[in-house]
């Protein structure tokens, strides 16, 4: 009975349901921990790698995804001023970086500046949205996490699901474990967070939830969203694999150090 | 022929007339061969773009041209003497036609003193004027181009008239002729006046000229100054006009025309006292 | 003939365009409003390119003449589109454009117009105050769709005349005093040496507090 009402994106359950789309929060739900934290001087994004494993060639992840830093898994530089973080369906969410990174470049053919935040968000929504109501296609099943400066609002933080609704966060998580990880950015978080706060939040809260007990570049990445002074223009950085363990060995939470502590 | 009759051989027979080309009609002959504009690959492009002006002030006329000669979008020369030395009481200035200006004006100077030896005085601005006008409206509708400025100080003081191919002919304080005029004048107006003392009627040249070259792509190069006293004319000087722009005239710079120098440091952002930039 | 001025100074700037609508020979209106009021902090001047457009005196009658193009009523159009869209902009996402992103994006109007069988010919001044840098911003558009941000700008034959004037006397960081009082220069210019120059203009001002009218 249920086939009758799930089977296309398109029609409500007599509930007033669409199971497709929940299906594809569903999915999302499995798939590695993505957070994001806002701070007063900046934006951090940290992720779960994963895609690991002995046998995977990473030497191209040494100098970081494309170019960008990271390794392209889980973070993308949409445009210069937003750092995407994907939790979901990796191909859908390729596509979807590759859509919102020309949504960005056509805004500033048009206009001469960098797209707003909350409209490159708007946009990808608008998409996201049209594949849960137009027939026979399967909606994306991805949720976005969005890093930005914009001069309207500064640092901003977005959210996109798969039903094609987004919202501003201060601080929030998508994927696995993501109901752990926002009780504890509720009690952890604070209003004036210096950057460097942020990214020790991050790092606590990752270390947490992941399902491996110790943190390491294998497993995660990080970016940060800050603005450059001198250049006059937000400065987006995806920390590169030994970044990474330098970030951790900074904060005490190597796996390394864990190590060494046991020997 | 003797050397001094070749270009004005005219003189000899005693009527002025001009040799013209030996076809049925010289003007339509003249024109097909010079109009650049209805047709881009003539033979013969002639002169057009300049910036000249004069003005007449208490202490005489001051006479102020650029040194640029442009044929259509060719600059042919940068070191153009665009101020005619008549005579040493008359200066005319040159625009339009180069060769019509150049050998006009050295006739019109033949007959300046013819005058002088018939009358036993200098022509005064006013005839000598007279006689380039009636002169080029005797060839009017076979191609001459020119528009001058016949400078000079006789016994009604300091005198400027414009002379053109047209055969205008027009007494007054200021003229500016040519491509660049337009923008000498918008300079050259604001700070005229009859009782500038000498220097700063030289500087308000210069700072024409240096506007026109500034402004105007078929006049720039060097600016030459001439000015005319009681006792005839006198040359100021010759000045780069991309040193203007930087430098100014004087030898010490730090004192450039341009725009970008002039303005250096200053800034139309307002900041708000208490606005900070995080 | 047409002709607009635009300058900045510490903290504004000043647009300024006559007011006469002429077809032909025959001035219609002495009292045209030509600089649109795009947003709180953004004014528009526009104007028709001279020539062309004065010199037809039949109007073609069928509405493919590409002589259509070259009426004056193409520069109303085009401020009304303009206008509009920018407008949009503001509702949809509740923040106006940046002033340097409505001349980016008017300048690609113009360009992709240019490029269609009736191309608008209109030269544009766009005078904003930018309220993120507070910085005043002047850009001058011309109909073939260059954009350049400038210190000061004209448009029509009044240019010929005021671009020396400016380069003369024109400050950055001068009052709005001083600067009106440049504005007078140019317009005093333009009335002493061109021909058939306009006699009124009007004159509006942008800075932090939005945009106004002045009388000189």
């Amino acid at each position: 009975m249920a086939r009758r009402y799930d089977s296309r994106t398109t029609i409500f359950s007599p509930e007033g349901r669409l199971y497709q789309i929940e299906y594809a929060m569903e999915a999302i739900s499995h798939a590695g921990t993505v957070l994001g934290v806002l701070a007063k001087d900046g934006v951090v994004l940290a992720a779960e790698k994963r895609v690991t494993g002995k046998l995977l060639d990473l030497s191209s992840a040494k100098e970081g995804g494309g170019g960008y830093g990271g390794s392209g898994e889980k973070m993308f530089l949409i445009n210069s001023n937003v750092i995407g973080g994907v939790a979901g369906i990796t191909s859908d969410a390729n596509s979807l970086v590759n859509y919102a990174r020309s949504v960005a470049q056509r805004y500033l053919l048009q206009y001469n500046q960098d797209i707003p935040v909350e409209q490159l968000a708007q946009r990808l929504c608008d998409m996201k949205q049209g594949y849960t109501q137009y027939g026979g296609l399967r909606p994306f099943g991805v949720s976005i996490l969005y890093a930005g400066y914009d001069p309207h609002y500064r640092f901003q933080l977005y959210h996109s699901d798969p039903s094609g609704n987004y919202s501003g966060w201060k601080a929030t998580c998508i994927g696995a474990n993501n109901g752990t990880a926002q009780s504890l950015l509720k009690q952890e978080y604070k209003d004036d967070m210096s950057i460097d706060d942020a990214i020790k939040l991050v790092l606590k809260v990752m270390s947490r939830t992941m399902d491996s007990t110790t943190l390491g570049s294998e497993k995660l990445e990080i970016a940060v969203l800050t603005y450059d002074e001198a250049a006059k223009k937000p400065k987006a950085k995806i920390y590169k694999p030994i970044e990474i363990d330098g970030l951790l060995l900074m904060h005490e939470m190597s796996k390394k150090i864990e190590e060494a502590m046991k020997a | 022929m003797w050397g001094s009759q070749a270009g004005f051989g005219s003189l000899v027979k005693g009527v002025p007339s001009f040799v013209i080309p030996s076809v049925p009609d010289p003007a339509a002959f003249l024109r097909l061969h010079t109009d650049d504009h209805a047709d881009p690959s003539c033979k013969i492009k002639i002169q057009h773009g300049t910036t000249t002006l004069a003005f007449r002030y208490q202490g005489g006329v001051i006479v102020a041209v650029d040194s640029r000669a442009t044929a259509g979008s060719y600059v042919a020369s940068g070191t153009v003497k665009k101020v005619i030395e008549i005579n040493p009481y008359l200066l005319g200035t040159m625009a339009g036609g180069a060769a019509d200006c150049q050998y006009w004006e050295t006739y019109l100077g033949v007959h300046c003193r013819l005058h002088e030896l018939r009358n036993r005085e200098r022509i005064s601005v006013s005839a000598a004027s007279k006689y380039l006008s009636n002169l080029v409206y005797s060839y009017k509708g076979m191609g001459l181009s020119m528009g001058t400025m016949i400078c000079g100080w006789d016994k009604t003081g300091p005198a400027l008239f414009y002379v053109d191919s047209d055969g205008t002919r027009l007494k007054g304080n200021i003229f500016s002729v040519g491509s660049g005029s337009t923008f000498a004048y918008g300079v050259l107006d604001q700070e005229y006046r009859w009782d500038l003392p000498d220097e700063e009627a030289q500087e308000l040249a210069r700072r024409s000229i240096y506007a026109a070259g500034h402004r105007d792509a078929f006049s720039g190069n060097t600016c030459n100054l001439y000015q005319v006293k009681e006792d005839g004319w006198q040359f100021i000087g010759n000045y780069d006009i991309t040193k203007l722009h930087y430098d100014g005239p004087g030898e010490a710079p730090g004192n450039g025309y341009g725009y970008d120098i002039r303005v250096e440091g200053q800034t139309s952002t307002d900041l708000p006292a208490t606005a900070g930039q995080a | 003939m047409e002709t607009s001025f635009a300058l900045t100074g510490k903290g504004y700037v000043i647009v300024a365009a006559d007011t006469t609508a002429a077809r032909s020979i025959v001035k219609m209106k002495d009292d045209q409003d030509k600089i649109k009021e795009l947003g709180s902090h953004l004014l528009m001047a526009y104007s028709g390119e001279p020539g062309p457009s004065n010199a037809y005196i039949i109007m073609p009658t069928q509405p493919t003449d590409p002589l259509l193009s070259f009426y004056s009523g193409d520069t109303i159009q085009f401020a009304e589109y303009v206008e509009r869209n920018i407008r949009l902009y503001q509702i949809r996402h509740l923040y106006p454009l940046r002033p340097s992103a409505a001349a980016s994006w008017i300048r690609r109007s113009l360009a992709v117009s240019l490029r269609s069988r009736n191309a608008f010919t209109v030269n544009l001044l766009i005078g904003g105050y930018d309220l993120a840098d507070h910085k005043p911003t002047l850009y001058w558009i011309d109909y073939l769709g260059t954009v350049v941000e400038v210190p000061f700008a004209a448009h029509g034959y009044g240019s010929y005349f005021a671009l020396s004037l400016l380069d003369r006397y024109h400050n950055p960081d001068a009052t709005l005093e001083e600067g009106l009082a440049t504005l007078k220069r140019c317009i005093n210019e333009v009335s002493k040496r061109l021909v058939v120059s306009p006699d009124r203009y009007k004159v509006k001002v942008v800075d932090k507090d939005g945009v106004r009218e002045v009388e000189l």
